[in-house]
């Protein structure tokens, strides 16, 4: 039986916007989370193949800045590189997007099978980690991910850098103005799938989500679940 | 469109950007005279020629500085403000009130 958003304590404030597709919801990390949207699975994973967008703000992140965070992060066994605007992909699905010398955000695995982002949270303190500060992007970041092989078409409507795959790489960062707003966005490919993850300001999560399915519409483009986006690999 | 070459992010469109004004070293507040003080505050020297810069990026609240030719409207090198500021800028504490 489906789920009903309105009786889990915590949901993605997209769902309104997500029923009117149809979707149906489950729970993921507490949250109410469109799993599907619409009824044919095989076709809804061919629509994240050719140009989709899902929800994945119910997946764990965390966020650190500071002048010492690199040292912290990396004395918690995070594995990094000097190069900002580059995620680093860690062994246990969970990746740490380095957005500039000292400021990091650390994004959790679809299947939530690590433990990245809980464990930093857990061992952060004001008092133990000096030049390190928590950045609450569970609560202040919303994060989407649109897939499949229009998408580099489809940003050059919304997007002034070139996010085509032949110019922008994977694990690439661009913090730039998407529709008008800023985000940031990290070519994240999933499987053989083009995609790109996008993290920014959560209180405008609806308007960015309408002005994207606007842009795509041209493509073919509709929202897609979970569900979809695991099955891309 | 205009693009400026930020040292973090690399050559963006110039709406990404806001003027953060001159790039002048700050007097000691303590010590300097309230006409020191009011020129840093207030003043700009509105150099016609090569003039040094603050600039941010905004979507990634990123303070850099740039060297820009105000009579070309060009900008001629942008770089991170650790060049200039190798260590933390500390002044002397303020003199005791009353003596």
């Amino acid at each position: 039986m489906a789920l009903n958003p309105s009786t889990l304590p915590a949901r993605s404030f997209l769902y309104r916007e997500l029923q009117k597709f149809g979707a149906v919801f489950g729970e993921v990390n507490g949250y109410a989370s469109a799993m599907t949207v619409g009824a044919d699975a095989a076709a809804e994973a061919a629509q994240a193949r050719s140009l989709g967008l899902c929800d994945l703000s119910a997946l764990k992140r965390i966020g650190f800045k500071g002048w010492a965070t690199a040292e912290w992060l990396t004395s918690q066994g995070v594995t990094l590189e000097d190069a900002p605007n580059r995620v680093y992909p860690q062994g246990d699905g969970a990746r740490v997007a380095r957005l500039s010398k000292g400021e990091f955000v650390v994004l959790g695995d679809l299947e939530g099978r690590s433990t990245l982002p809980d464990r930093l949270g857990g061992a952060w303190s004001m008092a133990s980690a000096n030049g390190c500060f928590r950045v609450p992007r569970e609560d202040a970041s919303a994060w989407l991910t649109l897939t499949g092989a229009e998408g580099g078409a489809m940003f050059a409507k919304v997007c002034g850098v070139d996010l085509r795959p032949h110019k922008f790489p994977n694990n690439g960062i661009a913090q730039t103005s998407l529709a008008r707003m800023n985000a940031i966005i990290m070519r994240a490919d999933r499987g053989n799938t083009l995609a790109y993850d996008l993290v920014f300001d959560l209180a405008s999560a609806v308007y960015l989500w309408g002005a994207l399915l606007d842009a795509m519409a041209e493509f073919g483009g509709k929202p897609v679940g979970l569900d979809a986006i695991k099955a891309l690999g | 469109m205009k693009i400026i070459n930020c040292p973090l992010n690399g050559p963006r469109n110039a709406q990404e950007f806001v003027h953060g004004g001159e790039f002048v070293a700050m007097p000691d507040p303590h010590r300097s005279s309230d006409a020191e003080w009011s020129s840093f505050v207030f003043l700009e020297n509105n150099t016609a020629g090569v003039v040094r810069e603050w600039w941010c990026h905004v979507p990634t609240a990123y303070w850099f500085i740039a060297e820009r030719d105000t009579i070309k409207d060009e900008f001629i090198r942008t770089y991170d403000p650790s060049e200039v500021f190798r260590e933390r800028v500390e002044f002397a504490k303020p003199p005791a009130q009353g003596s």
